[in-house]
């Protein structure tokens, strides 16, 4: 309660400094990301996995909602399609590592993860391989989604839809199951729970959300590249979960919010400073990583993580 | 929600409305417009000396008095060649800054998520960095472009060559992305021309440390004429690999290898290597007296040797300058359009080509000319190649 | 020509491998995978330019110089920073890497002109070639094999020979039983840091003549990390033949394979060696 609070005044704040659409926009894209995040700290937070590849899924949903957008077809269709395809990769990621967990899954993603990018480049009937697709802006019930409120409230409430999901899948008895697992494997295997089906299903869970957040991204951005989604995406969208808090959902959105909106704020923090420092390339590079590593010994847990109960690894 | 979300646009669309009366960016006094560069990501060895380039015409302009007793101000973004970033610059330059135009954008990611965006705004999208066809085709009053693309310049590049050694077997070495694709269909439509076709095409991806493979390749298939579609440092690693081999093959580059970190870095290996430039290398040596006196302020004012980026950069802010006066005193972007549209321009002191813009045309300039290095330096071999 | 493709994949594994092989010696001994291998990397090849251009030392003194700064300066963010993530839920040590990472590139970028072009470290033999038959070696290629072979060697007697090597084994097999063994578990993981670092900074100078000394050379180290899975992320031969690997089949797969299957064939075998040794391919027998 108190950190929805908390968001919401840094929301106002954020508006009332920034001006409307530079913040709208700029919450558009951490609602984006939250999404993803959210669906790697299923992963991560609950099945105890660590996903090397997460920025592929992004990128299979944002392929498959950008050439069915292209092809005109209506969101309805094309959004839960490009969630249900990259979910489908999801699982196929998880066959390898399902049984053994741990480094072996953490493995597998990475190589899948590497081959969605060459598939990417090379599928041009689909993708336009390197030249790059230009997607169109979002139609939804009749009404063009191109400026910086549609996009804000699109992404929020597809973020509010995620974001009950999860809760819910937590909370429940599959919730449970996951931490028994995370946990202890042999003791959650000794009571009946099928450990390398419910990772299977964490990652086909989580990235499916990643397909979701992929899908708007190609509309946000319009244009798309295999390069965006390349192994560096994968470890972005893994250091955001860990800075906002791998044992809470609440996490993703903070650690989306340090990832999207840090480097704006560092930005124009830099334009006011004597213009020789503010003229020096890395500058603003350098700014995020002090920042970052400041986040993390000041709070190692997560910005949401608080006192959080120390997570066993496998092995 | 339908209906909110048409109340809430209608508002914005207000307050657009509101703050559309005057032109925007342009007050009595100054003119800001924006840029967005890579200074920190992969191609930020292109950021640092187009940044620079740019803010010295200005700076040089304002000491002038400005255009028209407009002073120019250009605020500059780092994307870190990241969209992402990019699309959020864009909306803070057009939102908080409230910039007049974009100029230079660096990098085709970049260029393409921003770009419908800025011309969404209304603002003139001016001379990226992109050798997108979207940044100039199909015509827009708001998009123009100076650079020649890859594909006219490297199919009259691989004529010439072609017609003037008698080449029969051409081969490719391409970067695996848009930059290696737009060159080779350059290098195929130019040789379907002459009746060829490539013996041979092999790519690399960016990053790539060894090229034994491709050259190897390139070598086995007989290729007497390679075109490289490479940057800087590939074309080093290539053409080393080549001569390595004992391979002297005939090997042409494109502009994004003519640099001359080129030469400095790769050596005697790459002697006679053909390149083709749209705009020449500031050489010290040899410079007629106001390039020299251009290097000069150049090296003082940042403490770094000038290239052909900083050229570019330079380039780049003249020519918008130029469309400024046109433009007159009353300047909004209807009358910068029709100045720009009007606008010829005579070679320069650097011996860069002549921009010529219409109503029809939005691209400045198609031709690149060939060069050799020779001696250790880049060496201009022909005209431009119209 | 099979040789002579094969010879240059050899040396890129080379590269590959080293740069592993930094991934894994901190993995092992601190449980933690480093996000800054590729800046420190970086950042070992700028500091061998400065001593060597800057400075005006001899070339060889200038690359023992930075190699030795490395490993002092990687003992020192062990000490300063790292230290604090013991003790943490241990992926705190993982985050704190990739932040330092973008400061050590930030802090490089900087500077005008580390950013501004690109630079040549003009090691010996580069440039020079050597005929074998009809297979002609770049000695650059030469450098990094033997270099490697030598660091290996080097790195194998000290982890069986040394007492600080012995120590180090005997921490990353069981941080626990080695403490009371008397082994200074901590001392351990400076000396792991500082290693991983003079590590990465060799891979940067012999990295150097291939691809030129910028800011962004560290990329290279999104290849070798791939290959530090492959070999199991805990086996220091593995790295090594996990990169080997990867280069040679890199060269191989561009020579023979037609376009558009050449540059995912590497991934794909890692991903068919994951479904036959699902540890890696060198990892340790021993139950989990």
């Amino acid at each position: 309660m108190k950190g929805s609070l908390l968001a919401l005044v840094i929301g106002a704040a954020a508006i009332a400094v920034l001006g409307t659409s530079y913040a709208l926009s700029q919450f558009a894209f951490v609602a984006t990301w939250a999404i993803a995040g959210l669906g790697l700290s299923l992963i991560l937070g609950q099945a105890g996995q660590i996903s090397l590849g997460h920025g592929a899924f992004l990128g299979i949903g944002a392929y498959v909602e950008g050439a069915l957008a292209v092809a005109g077809w209506p969101a309805w269709a094309s959004f839960p399609l490009a969630v249900l395809v990259a979910a489908a990769a999801g699982w196929v990621a998880a066959l390898p590592g399902r049984r053994l967990g741990g480094m072996a899954f953490a493995m597998s993603t990475l190589a899948i993860a590497l081959l969605v990018e060459e598939a990417l480049v090379r599928w041009e009937g689909l993708t336009r391989g390197a030249a790059g697709l230009a997607i169109p802006p979002l139609q939804l019930f009749g009404q063009t989604v191109s400026g910086p409120l549609g996009q804000f409230v699109v992404s929020a409430l597809l973020l509010l839809v995620a974001y009950g999901c999860c809760r819910r899948w937590v909370g429940s008895r599959l919730g449970r199951a996951w931490r028994a697992v995370r946990d202890d494997e042999v003791a959650a295997a000794a009571v009946g729970i099928d450990c390398g089906a419910l990772r299977s299903l964490a990652f086909v869970l989580g990235a499916g959300m990643a397909g979701l957040a992929g899908a708007l991204y190609a509309h946000w951005l319009a244009y798309l590249s295999p390069e965006q989604f390349g192994l560096q995406l994968s470890f972005e969208l893994l250091m955001l979960v860990f800075i906002g808090g791998v044992g809470r959902l609440s996490g993703a959105i903070w650690g989306a919010a340090v990832f999207v909106a840090l480097p704006q704020l560092i930005a124009l923090a830099t334009d006011l400073l004597p213009a020789r420092w503010a003229a020096a390339s890395g500058t603003e590079t350098m700014a995020f990583g002090v920042l970052i590593v400041l986040i993390i010994l000041l709070r190692p847990g997560g910005i949401a993580g608080g006192r959080r109960q120390g997570r066993r690894e496998a092995g | 929600m339908k209906r909110l979300v048409s109340l809430l646009g209608a508002c914005l669309a207000l307050f657009a409305g509101s703050a559309a009366a005057a032109t925007p960016g342009v007050t009595a006094d100054q003119i800001r417009v924006a840029t967005i560069q890579d200074l920190s990501g992969p191609i930020a060895i292109l950021g640092a000396p187009i940044r620079d380039g740019m803010v010295m015409r200005f700076d040089e302009e304002n000491e002038r008095g400005g255009v028209h007793g407009r002073k120019l101000r250009i605020a500059v973004e780092d994307s870190g060649y990241d969209p992402k970033k990019a699309v959020l610059a864009t909306r803070k330059l057009l939102q908080r800054d409230g910039v007049f135009a974009f100029l230079g954008d660096l990098g085709t990611p970049v260029v393409m998520a921003t770009m419908p965006i800025i011309v969404g705004a209304g603002r003139p999208h001016l001379f990226p960095f992109s050798p997108h066809e979207a940044t100039y085709q199909p015509l827009d009053p708001l998009k123009f472009q100076l650079f020649a693309p890859y594909q006219d310049y490297m199919s009259a590049a691989v004529q010439e060559m072609v017609r003037n050694n008698g080449y029969k077997r051409v081969g490719l070495l391409y970067q695996d992305d848009d930059y290696g694709l737009e060159v080779m269909k350059g290098v195929e439509a130019g040789l379907a021309r002459l009746g060829q076709t490539l013996v041979e095409k092999t790519g690399y991806k960016r990053g790539a440390t060894d090229f034994a493979s491709q050259i190897a390749r390139l070598r086995a298939a007989g290729c007497d004429f390679v075109v490289l579609a490479t940057v800087v440092r590939e074309t080093v690693g290539a053409v080393s690999e080549a001569r390595k081999l004992g391979w002297n093959v005939d090997m042409l580059v494109t502009a994004s290898g003519y640099s001359a970190q080129t030469h400095e870095l790769g050596g005697k290996a790459m002697e006679g290597l053909y390149g083709v430039s749209v705009m020449p290398h500031p050489y010290p040596a040899g410079a007629n007296e106001r390039l020299g006196e251009w290097i000069e302020r150049y090296r003082t004012r940042y403490d770094a040797e000038p290239n052909v980026w900083s050229v570019m950069g330079y380039n780049v802010a003249d020519v918008f300058i130029r469309g400024l006066r046109g433009a007159g005193r009353d300047l909004t972007v209807a009358s910068f359009v029709h100045a720009m549209e009007n606008l010829s321009t005579t070679r320069d002191f650097f011996g860069g080509p002549a921009y010529h813009f219409s109503a029809q045309d939005h691209l400045g300039n198609r031709h690149g000319r060939l060069a050799r290095i020779e001696g250790g330096k880049w060496v201009l071999i022909s005209d431009y190649l119209k | 020509m099979f040789a002579q493709v094969l010879t240059s994949g050899i040396a890129t594994g080379c590269v590959y491998g080293l740069v592993a092989l930094s991934f894994v010696l901190i993995y092992k001994a601190t449980e933690t995978v480093s996000f800054m291998q590729g800046e420190l990397l970086m950042l070992g090849a700028f500091a061998a330019l400065y001593v060597h251009e800057g400075l005006g030392w001899p070339l060889i003194a200038a690359a023992g110089a930075a190699v030795a700064g490395m490993f002092v300066f990687g003992a020192l963010l062990e000490r300063g920073v790292l230290r604090r993530a013991i003790g943490q839920p241990h992926l705190t040590a993982l985050l704190l890497t990739f932040g330092l990472g973008m400061m050590l590139r930030g802090a490089v970028t900087m500077v005008p002109a580390a950013s501004h072009e690109m630079h040549r470290l003009p090691l010996p033999f580069a440039g020079a070639h050597i005929g074998f038959g009809t297979v002609v070696v770049a000695g650059e290629h030469l450098v990094v094999i033997a270099a490697t072979a030598l660091l290996c060697l080097g790195l194998s007697l000290f982890f069986r020979l040394s007492r600080a090597g012995l120590a180090l084994r005997a921490c990353s097999e069981n941080p626990r039983i080695a403490a009371l063994m008397g082994v200074s578990v901590s001392g351990m993981h400076t000396l792991a840091w500082a290693l991983g670092a003079a590590l990465a900074a060799c891979a940067g100078l012999l990295l150097a003549p291939m691809t030129f000394v910028f800011p962004g050379m560290g990329l290279i180290a999104l290849k070798a990390f791939p290959a530090a899975v492959l070999g199991g992320m805990s086996s220091l031969p593995g790295a090594l033949a996990g990169g080997l690997f990867l280069g040679v089949v890199e060269a191989i797969a561009g020579l023979y394979l037609p376009e558009g299957v050449k540059d995912a064939t590497g991934y794909a075998l890692l991903l068919l060696a994951l479904l036959v040794f699902p540890r890696g391919l060198f990892a340790s027998r021993r139950a989990p």
